[in-house]
């Protein structure tokens, strides 16, 4: 990545070091950070599934040498990714409310399957509740799985729950019978970098245990989300080439609410989050169709 | 365990405490093979800060399942088993403001304390000693019955607390032991402990810790290991206390308690109301001036102390320069001073044995309560002047607004000794603390002169708040700790 993209780009709270499968790019040397400034949108992690068969030993070696920058930057409190940190118990909020609309009690245990996991933050959260059975961590590059790996041996409570895999969910066993899937199944800040989120989410279904979760997150695509993330990042201050924005991968609600209806799933819910700057992410109602927002669907029962 | 003993070994009730600890067993074996003992939270310091927050933790369904240890020097079986006969009361008092009370209600402890010796007031009297400007304070309107604060020992309040804590168990308890050492762990083949506190106790013990938090007082051994400058300034003061008896029951008799104070140019003096006819004093003065105190015989001192809230700052000077005689002295110049006496506390009439005491006055604020992996609360991370008798509802406040974040964190998968959820501790109490200190120090400031425009314009500001109903009011909202958030 060109360093003044690099340095410039992390005033605006962008994660310009993250290291994406190169599969994912279109122009590896020009990598598409996902820029959002901080008031609408998010550091993001990245999960390809373009290629039903990502060949992992294409990873950038020079990519791969920034490992230790990427490290110290996904887990630092004060790095790009606190956005990102400080979302996080909004995920179980959203799931819990989730869990609570079911109209039979929940699971006394619960299993997780995180897909796109990045440096764990939300699988090392799930791990960690006292109502988790095991989580099953995956993402397909090498080296973002290695900081996740390295962070969580720093909590001796994980182990016992938590495991990373280094995988595409192509590449991940389809659970042969029904009730082997997971109880929830999550796709945090994924889908917006993916080019075909249908067939992605078609590949998804079988993991999801019959009155099973799915639950996901993205950003709307709006003028907001045009203006914030293309415009101003892209045209007027220059901090990233043009064009390294595919605002047109951004996912309305109302099109994923369409994307679900009669394909086995049913109890769609939605909840918008706003930040704001000093008192934190809080759920603002209607706010999904201008920025950031939570979205889950229950699998049917057979 | 290998480590420590239960709260209390000696009582029956351990039985019952050894059987609940022995619920994470294989847990513990599982770790026996590590050099360290792992806990998510190591309290160091067993005072009512410390104790209130593992109470507070060990009481909430959400927070009851982490692994708590507690470190205190002293014997803690000592300190439970706190019994004075009704006659006798500890020097070391607290005014608990009723926030704080509702507070130890919440966590189950109140109930533990011995609420016979526990004595609450419904109104304070405060002066300037050297133009005598007055603010009465007492609840306005319906609420007649309220209380401003409850007097309590402090030692009344921690063995109720750890009576509270017995009740509840699984905490690990290494007292008499000091802390030897704190360092951060090391990497191992399967675990990474290089960001963690490791405390190494006295008794050989090595405790690793998710959340250390210093609760070990003004010279916090925890706060300089995490590199926590402080800020602040000795006052050249001394708070000179000792349990005082009284010729009656107070002015308001059994069922309206009073508490007193009075600025004099040396620092206030207040005499708080203990249950019957007891009562607390604190008197802050200078260190030359305490030494002679303490060294008065009986008379002479209680001739001191009366003398302090009667006599005008100049005759009390003069007093203190005497040899001795201040008896004779007090009751000879009392005769040329007119006073209306239900103005005043009541005439001290004895003092308890073995009660005087002193202590260094200070003014301590940590730079921040909170780095990855530490919390400081109560006096490591602040120490007041005790004129507004706000330290210790000040370590309550910390204790509840840290176990709170401790519980979100909890109860959403975080970390819970990771900075960034301690951030909204530090973040609630900060601000609000240091407000208050910087209050408590200007009042010390203002009256701490006897001569120049700031003493009519203190007065002034005595009077105005005085004639002001509602204001007043504000101000005892305040002070009980129930008052409007100020930031």
């Amino acid at each position: 990545m060109p360093p003044v993209s690099r340095s410039a780009a992390t005033q605006l709270r962008a994660v310009p070091k993250r290291i994406l499968p190169r599969t994912h790019l279109a122009t590896p040397r020009q990598a598409p950070t996902i820029l959002r400034p901080a008031h609408v949108v998010l550091p993001s992690r990245c999960h390809s599934t373009s290629n039903p068969n990502p060949s992992f030993s294409s990873v950038n070696p020079e990519e791969v040498s920034h490992f230790a920058e990427l490290a110290s930057e996904w887990w630092d409190p004060h790095g790009s990714s606190r956005l990102l940190h400080l979302m996080n118990p909004l995920r179980h909020d959203f799931i819990n409310a989730c869990l609570d609309s079911q109209l039979e009690p929940r699971n006394e245990t619960l299993s997780y399957l995180d897909i796109g996991c990045g440096g764990g933050i939300f699988a090392e959260s799930a791990a960690r509740l006292r109502s988790t059975r095991s989580v099953l961590a995956i993402d397909p590059t090498p080296s973002v799985l290695a900081v996740a790996k390295a962070h969580a041996r720093k909590d001796p409570g994980l182990s016992r729950k938590l495991e990373y895999r280094n995988s595409s969910i192509e590449q991940l066993e389809v659970p042969k019978k029904e009730g082997e899937g997971y109880d929830i199944v999550s796709v945090f800040e994924v889908i917006e970098h993916i080019d075909q989120p249908g067939a992605f989410l078609e590949k998804v279904q079988p993991f999801v245990k019959p009155g099973g979760w799915l639950v996901m997150s993205t950003i709307a695509r709006t003028w907001m989300s045009w203006l914030t993330t293309n415009l101003i990042a892209e045209d007027i201050l220059k901090i990233v080439p043009k064009g390294t924005h595919d605002w047109n991968k951004y996912l309305d609600e109302d099109e994923l609410r369409r994307f679900f209806m009669d394909k086995g799933w049913n109890s769609p819910r939605v909840m918008g989050v706003v930040y704001v700057p000093g008192l934190g992410w809080k759920q603002v109602r209607g706010s999904e169709k201008v920025g950031n927002y939570f979205f889950a669907v229950r699998r049917d029962f057979p | 365990m290998s480590a420590g003993r239960a709260l209390l070994g000696k009582t029956p009730t351990v039985c019952r405490l050894c059987s609940r600890r022995q619920v994470p067993h294989a847990l513990r074996r599982s770790y026996s093979t590590r050099p360290h003992e792992i806990y998510d939270v190591v309290c160091v310091g067993g005072g009512p800060a410390g104790l209130s927050l593992l109470t507070a933790l060990r009481s909430n369904p959400i927070t009851s399942g982490l692994r708590v240890a507690l470190v205190e020097a002293q014997d803690l079986a000592k300190t439970a088993a706190f019994s004075l006969p009704p006659t006798k009361f500890s020097n070391r008092c607290s005014s608990l403001t009723p926030a704080s009370a509702q507070f130890l209600n919440s966590i189950g402890a109140w109930p533990h304390m011995q609420r016979s010796r526990i004595q609450e007031y419904q109104e304070m009297q405060v002066w300037d000693g050297v133009t005598g400007a007055r603010i009465e304070f007492d609840w306005q309107g319906g609420s007649a019955s309220k209380n401003i604060a409850y007097m309590i020992e402090n030692l009344n309040l921690t063995s109720g607390l750890l009576k509270r804590l017995e009740e509840l168990g699984g905490v690990d308890t290494f007292d008499n032991s000091k802390v030897e050492s704190i360092d951060y762990g090391k990497e191992t083949e399967d675990v990474d402990l290089s960001e963690w506190p490791v405390v190494q106790l006295s008794g050989g013990q090595s405790l690793a810790a998710r959340l250390l938090v210093g609760a070990d007082g003004v010279n916090s051994p925890v706060r300089t290991f995490a590199g926590i400058k402080t800020t602040g300034w000795d006052y050249e003061r001394h708070g000179v206390v000792a349990t005082l008896q009284l010729e009656g029951d107070g002015w308001g008799g059994e069922y309206t308690k009073i508490a007193y104070q009075r600025f004099l140019p040396t620092g206030p003096v207040a005499m708080l109301p203990l249950p019957g006819n007891y009562a607390s004093m604190v008197w802050s003065t200078t260190p030359e001036k305490a030494a002679i105190l303490k060294k008065l015989p009986t008379k002479d001192f209680l001739a001191m102390v009366n003398a302090a809230f009667r006599l005008s700052p100049t005759d009390l000077a003069y007093l203190h320069s005497l040899e001795e005689g201040q008896a004779d002295e007090f009751s000879w110049r009392m005769q040329h001073v007119s006073t209306n006496p239900e103005m005043l506390p009541q005439t001290v009439v004895g003092v308890q044995e073995g009660t005087v005491a002193s202590f260094p006055l200070r003014l301590r604020h940590a730079d921040t309560y909170t780095v990855d992996r530490i919390a400081l609360v109560g006096d490591a991370a602040h120490a007041v002047h005790p004129l507004a008798g706000q330290g210790l509802n000040q370590g309550q406040g910390d204790v509840q607004s840290l176990a709170n974040a401790i519980s979100y964190a909890v109860s959403h998968g975080q970390d819970l000794g990771a900075q960034m959820w301690l951030e909204p501790y530090n973040s609630d109490r900060y601000a609000a603390n240091h407000v208050l200190m910087g209050v408590c120090d200007k009042l010390h400031k203002i009256y701490g002169t006897d001569s120049g425009p700031i003493v009519p314009l203190r007065s002034l500001g005595l009077r105005a708040v005085n004639a002001l109903g509602p204001l007043k009011n504000f101000f005892m909202e305040q002070a009980s700790g129930n008052g409007a958030k100020l930031l």
